[in-house]
């Protein structure tokens, strides 16, 4: 018995030892920067916060899934990190879903040849009290540019800007490249070709925001390796990127200030959506993403919304390969995919089963119209087409000479990942369903097919997509021009290299986005892909939250111009 | 003793130096390469080799690596470009450490109680109840217990917070989710182990000298009994406190973890390597201080050894 209680006695010790008060890591780094903070202010002149306390502030929380890969506006490479520099970060124009507003330039003009536009900045200051100068967005613009940055965000001003591809390629020296600054007020950029979207790119593009060349010199390769390590002049400034989660603050400064109406935005990286979702749930989140398994049970909640994020996938198509180098066979396979029962295969029905090669919501041949309500062509059916697929196949053997479907095999690459497994087994049953072909499927690294496989054309067929940088259709229709390093559906067409060529030379909005709809409607005659899905995003966000924005470019969530009620 | 440690020091030092060079190849054998953006065009990414030296002799790029690893520099990370990999391991330690040995003071001691209570126990209500907790242990994988304990603590309850590292409060249910599988296989092997001690002659011996029963049990009886524990527990502590994949990203905790398994999806050489040599020198620690302590315990092992 007295072991037993000393035992006992030995329990209950460890267990106050292991719930001791020892304080996690964060606490720490949370003292210390408190520490700093204060320091700085004393030192900044004795100015107060003025009794800022956690009360009656205005907070939005949200999770974001993929860790940011870097805070440098000029390095920046996917829509994560261009969403943390849309927080913290302003260009000439802003983009408000859409909507091109005057940001750090005042008033723009664009010459009659549409190949010059010269912005004229306002009034702006960064949070250290200089000016913001048309210096800022020159060196910002050579910094991305110029090969010893190496930025993988760089391939922007390819074939946009003048000089942009020979700037890259380390052939023209990065002074060359198609912007300068006249003087301290004026922007001028210089385009490599007419671009009607131009405006929507600069609004857009994180790539195009100001830099400070001497915080960037101060700290060399690791500038913006964390917040301390970066500055920035948007409409908050990010006062942390400790532990995997970014805190921004309103920025005083800012020249719009008074529209902001958000003390602080808290973005945590929280990679599993289950536990995002049960963080919400438990008050922790104002904004998160559904999972997909998940989404069926929210569909009715008044704080559920969804929107499409811009992403299109589809089924890659080396166009040159056996046997889908033949029209007919690819226009069978095309056919053969019932778009809706994939979706719902796949994507537990989340998605939007898509039949073409660009999102509808593109900007269309007017202001305020879009592309899929206008000139948009028909794409493949939603359900598929068996008889059709079928006819298809007939000429296909014909021509091929094979009298026996079953004696066609294609390769399907798919790579390690759960959902690319799922639509590579959908697509091979569709196929070997309707079609009576053999589909074996390829698995690879994730890390070969942009870098090998589809580069070189190493494959036949294989799962893909394509993310919008601007809203235009021509983003997703360059990508078949015989030119275009990313035309990894090995599609050489000199007439369709035409129609895009006509379209870069046509400067009457109308004329050119008939001709981008052209262009559209003969990849879809020729099966040069096949398309399956928009990528829709459900989420949930807190009633009380208002002005949060949704787009398909530059960002998918902006909170900028939210407002929420404040922390009681 | 100290001629013993010296010798297992030097072992470890060979030891971390083949598996730096081994893991440096064969990082490269992976398929594919860092920059696997659907976006980047052929001159970008040989800006992006170059800039990273990836466009050397794979030799010369070695012998740059061991020279930067010797003055303590890992290089910069391929994927989070503007970092380094020493300031991540930096950040993300200290995450994974102290999660890891709240889950293993947690799991250790009482795994060792319901171990030794179950063995003086046996065949009795308790050893019952310790058994299946020690089943339940080892069969539910962490990421459902995480899960089990979030919905109900958390979402259900709402007596503690779901995810994030941000407090004390915060460090229960991952600690638990974490420690659960060493805690029932600890209690497991310390009531397996307690019960072949037990007829062992020693302790008829002890008994035979009229010894108390506590005395043997203390004494005696767990002394011996803790030896296979110990051993296990190097290789745990390692592996515990450089971070759980699993359980940290469930409870969204700045962990190592998530680096590791990211590095390898991403082939993210330098912080592959980084993670490597870092997991790989603790592991190898780990395993000294087992064996230094293993001479403590019993006398034997140090007897031998000289």
């Amino acid at each position: 018995m007295k072991m037993k209680k000393l035992l006992a006695l030995g329990l209950a010790g460890v267990m106050a030892l292991s719930l001791a008060a020892c304080g996690v890591p964060g606490e720490e780094d949370e003292t210390q920067a408190a520490g700093t903070e204060a320091a700085g202010s004393e030192a900044a002149g004795g100015e107060t916060t003025g009794g800022e306390t956690a009360d009656g502030e205005k907070v939005f929380r949200y999770s974001v899934k993929t860790e940011p890969t870097t805070l440098d506006s000029a390095k920046m490479n996917s829509i994560g990190d261009s969403e943390l520099q849309q927080i913290m970060g302003e260009g000439l124009l802003t983009n408000n879903a859409g909507e091109i507003s005057p940001g750090l330039a005042e008033t723009w003009e664009i010459s009659e040849d549409g190949l010059t536009y010269t912005f004229h900045l306002r009034d702006a200051q960064w949070p250290d009290g200089q000016p913001v100068t048309a210096n800022d967005f020159v060196y910002a613009a050579r910094r991305l540019a110029d090969p010893e940055t190496a930025s993988p965000g760089a391939w922007i001003v390819s074939g946009v800007l003048k000089n942009g591809a020979e700037v890259i390629a380390g052939t023209v020296p990065v002074e060359e490249l198609g912007i300068s600054a006249p003087d301290e007020k004026t922007v001028v950029f210089e385009l490599d070709h007419p671009q009607g979207y131009f405006l929507s790119y600069v609004g857009l593009s994180g790539a195009f925001f100001p830099q400070r060349q001497d915080i960037v010199e101060q700290y060399g390769q690791e500038y913006a390796g964390s917040a301390e390590k970066l500055m920035t002049c948007g409409a908050f400034t990010l006062t942390s990127s400790a532990d995997r989660a970014y805190i921004f603050e309103k920025n005083p400064t800012y020249w719009d200030a008074e529209n902001i109406k958000l003390d602080r935005i808290e973005v945590y990286v929280v990679e599993n959506g289950d536990t995002a979702l049960s963080m919400y749930e438990n008050g922790e989140l104002d904004y998160v993403q559904i999972p997909n398994a998940s989404v069926p049970n929210y569909t009715d909640a008044s704080n559920h919304g969804s929107y499409v994020n811009g992403n299109l996938d589809w089924v890659y198509i080396n166009n040159e390969a056996e046997y889908v180098s033949n029209q007919n066979f690819r226009l069978a396979l095309a056919y053969a995919i019932n778009r809706e029962n994939y979706n719902i295969l796949v994507n537990n029905g989340v998605y939007q089963a898509w039949g073409n090669i660009v999102l509808p919501m593109c900007d269309g041949p007017e202001a305020g119209t879009t592309y899929g309500d206008t000139v948009q062509p028909e794409g493949y059916p939603i359900q598929g087409d068996e008889a059709k697929a079928k006819e298809y196949l007939n000429a296909a053997l014909t021509e091929l000479g094979i009298s026996d479907p079953s004696e066609i095999t294609i390769h399907f690459n798919a790579w390690d990942d759960e959902t690319t497994k799922r639509v590579a087994e959908v697509c091979q049953e569709m196929w070997q369903n309707v079609l009576g072909i053999n589909v074996q499927i390829d698995m690879v690294t994730y890390g070969q097919v942009y870098t090998t496989i589809y580069p070189n054309k190493d494959y036949q067929v294989g799962y893909g997509g394509w993310g919008p940088d601007y809203a235009d259709p021509y983003t997703y229709l360059y990508l078949f021009h015989s030119e275009n390093v990313n035309n990894y559906s090995n599609y050489k067409n000199a007439d369709y290299d035409a129609l895009i060529d006509a379209s870069n030379a046509e400067t009457d909005p109308a004329a050119r986005m008939d001709l981008l709809a052209q262009a559209e409607a003969m990849l879809i005659e020729q099966g040069v892909n096949i398309p399956l899905q928009m990528r829709d995003v459900h989420y949930l966000l807190d009633e009380d939250v208002t002005g949060v924005q949704f787009y398909y470019v530059g960002y998918n969530m902006c909170p900028v111009y939210a407002d929420c009620a404040p922390t009681a | 003793m100290a001629k013993y440690i010296l010798k297992r020091a030097l072992a470890a030092i060979v030891t971390l130096f083949v598996l730096i060079t081994v893991v440096f190849f064969l990082v490269r054998l992976i398929p594919g390469d860092p920059f696997n953006d659907p976006k980047l065009t052929d001159t970008v990414r040989e800006n992006l080799y170059e800039y990273y030296g990836f466009d050397k002799p794979l030799v010369v790029q070695y012998g740059m690596y061991m020279n930067n690893l010797l003055h303590g520099d890992l290089g910069p990370s391929t994927r989070y470009m503007n970092r380094t990999v020493n300031d991540m391991i930096f950040e993300s330690f200290p995450y994974s450490a102290d999660l890891g040995i709240r889950a293993l003071v947690f799991a250790v001691s009482f795994g060792l109680v319901l171990g030794i209570l179950a063995a003086l126990n046996r065949g009795k209500k308790l050893d019952v109840v310790c058994v299946l907790v020690a089943i339940v242990g080892t069969s539910i994988p962490d990421f459902i217990m995480g899960a089990i304990l979030q919905y109900f603590f958390g979402v259900k309850w709402g007596l503690l917070p779901v995810a994030q590292y941000k407090g004390i409060e915060y460090t229960i249910l991952p600690a638990a989710a974490l420690g659960f599988y060493t805690l029932a296989s600890v209690s497991k092997l310390m009531r397996s182990s307690m019960l072949e001690v037990v007829s062992q002659d020693y302790i008829k011996t002890a008994k035979a000298k009229g010894l108390s029963q506590g005395r043997i049990t203390f004494r005696h009886q767990i002394r011996n009994a803790i030896m296979p524990v110990i051993t296990v527990l190097g290789p745990t502590v390692a592996s515990v406190l450089t971070g759980t994949f699993v359980v940290e990203s469930i409870f969204a905790i700045p962990g190592m973890g998530k680096y590791y398994v990211d590095s390898v999806n991403n082939n993210d050489y330098s912080m592959i390597l980084g993670m490597t040599i870092f997991y790989g020198a603790f592991l190898i620690l780990c395993n000294l201080i087992v064996d230094v302590a293993y001479g403590l315990v019993d006398p034997r092992v140090r007897i031998g050894k000289k």
